[in-house]
């Protein structure tokens, strides 16, 4: 593609390494070509897809839905309740739902942050790091995914309630958006971090 | 101005070499300057996205029209834009007791397009002709994309939305395999493919030296 026709310096560099290697290893007692691996970025991108698609082919199933992420939901609806009400705002809660004498909200699938920890699980699965990192990392980025989620409800309810006409490209448009770019900051800045030093030659 | 204070003024326009020199500070800039980055291209995307949306939503309303007709021996489905964002989907041989038009919003398909062309604008140390190009083949893989969703939520309402109409003309089968691929399409693809789309970009750009030594 364009970035390979035109790499400047720094794909020149990252081009000779490789062929450095293969040089040495051909000068060695072992004559068989080097075996042909795939480029890493395709790897990364088939884990990618395979655990994305396993973690929401597990998530919809229908036991799954109705003992964990729907208590989850129930959760982030009590919280984003609480946070409501000390903002001033009279709001009850049933289920999911949030209800107010100006406006009522049910968040559902799609809005309680789960895709975006998914994406970002199946990301930091497929980028080669120590398990410890992983896990540090899906921890971390799970919790801040959860506060940015809670920011976005306690938004929107507040949206929906004095600034209706906003609502819908704000929860369709300017939040997903918003949300599904914290997951992939979050795992550029993981990812940033976890990649070894190299060492000097 | 010396010859010499030209070339110092040349050097900085070569991206700093990344991978073997590259310390551990450095490599957070990067992240960093992509973080601050987006803080400046992801409005500029949104107003992008809210211009083009009408003409956006209509042509992939009518592409989704056309692929849907490939599969029908008379082309019977119409797709009509309704306010420059909802796309009602009717058919010529029948109203299926009332339930059609059936009513779904483009522009909730087309929006991952924010993200993705604020992304690819964010990303630093990329040279501007690259970047467009870049931009460009993701854009053409997401329209492409957009215009297959589509399709697949005219084929999930007619499979499991119509009530009788859909009992009467489609098995057991269909019904799961279009609502299977309308949830998938429309929930984890389409949230996770401009990510997809920048990492198979930029991902060497991001992690340079560890795969370099991976290819080795």
């Amino acid at each position: 593609m364009a970035k390979r026709k035109r790499g400047g310096a720094r794909e020149t560099e990252a081009d000779d390494a490789p062929k450095a290697a293969v040089t040495s290893a051909s000068d060695g007692d072992d004559d068989q070509p080097p075996r042909r691996r795939l480029r890493p970025e395709v790897r990364f991108l088939i884990t990618f897809i395979l655990v994305l698609a396993a973690s929401f082919a597990f998530l919809a199933w229908k036991p799954v839905n109705d003992k964990v992420i729907e208590p989850f939901t129930g959760q982030i609806a009590k919280a984003s309740g609480i946070a409501l009400r000390a903002l001033g705002q009279d709001v009850t809660r049933t289920g999911t739902m949030l209800r107010s004498p100006r406006f009522a909200v049910n968040i559902r699938n799609g809005c309680n942050g789960v895709e975006a920890m998914v994406i970002l699980l199946a990301a930091i699965v497929a980028f080669p790091a120590s398990w410890k990192a992983r896990l540090l990392g899906l921890a971390g980025g799970a919790a801040a995914i959860q506060i940015v989620n809670l920011v976005r409800v306690v938004a929107l309810f507040l949206t929906g309630a004095y600034l209706p006409r906003f609502f819908d490209t704000s929860h369709t448009v300017v939040w997903q958006t918003l949300v599904i770019l914290s997951a992939v900051l979050i795992w550029i800045l993981w990812a940033r971090r976890v990649t070894p030093r190299p060492v000097p030659a | 101005m010396s010859r010499k204070g030209a070339a110092t003024r040349r050097k900085p326009q070569h991206p700093a070499p990344r991978g073997n020199g590259e310390s551990r500070p450095q490599r957070r800039g990067w992240a960093l300057r992509l973080a601050r980055n987006l803080a400046f291209t992801a409005p500029i995307a949104m107003v992008l996205w809210l211009l083009v949306s009408p003409f956006l939503s209509l042509f992939i309303s009518k592409a989704a029209e056309r692929l849907t007709r490939l599969g029908e021996r008379s082309s019977v489905t119409r797709i009509e834009l309704s306010q420059g964002e909802d796309a009602l989907i009717s058919r010529g041989d029948t109203r299926a007791g009332g339930r059609l038009p059936y009513s779904v919003r483009v522009t909730d398909i087309h929006f991952p397009l924010v993200l993705l062309i604020a992304i690819f604008l964010a990303t630093p140390d990329v040279a501007a002709g690259e970047r467009f190009a870049n931009l460009g083949y993701a854009l053409l893989i997401i329209m492409f994309f957009f215009i297959v969703d589509l399709f697949f939520w005219v084929k999930f309402a007619y499979a499991t939305q119509l009530g009788a109409w859909s009992a009467a003309h489609y098995g057991p089968f269909a019904r799961n395999f279009w609502g299977l691929g309308k949830h998938v399409l429309d929930l984890p693809v389409k949230l996770a493919l401009p990510f997809a789309l920048w990492a198979a970009f930029y991902l060497r750009q991001l992690t340079g030296e560890l795969f370099v030594q991976a290819d080795a």
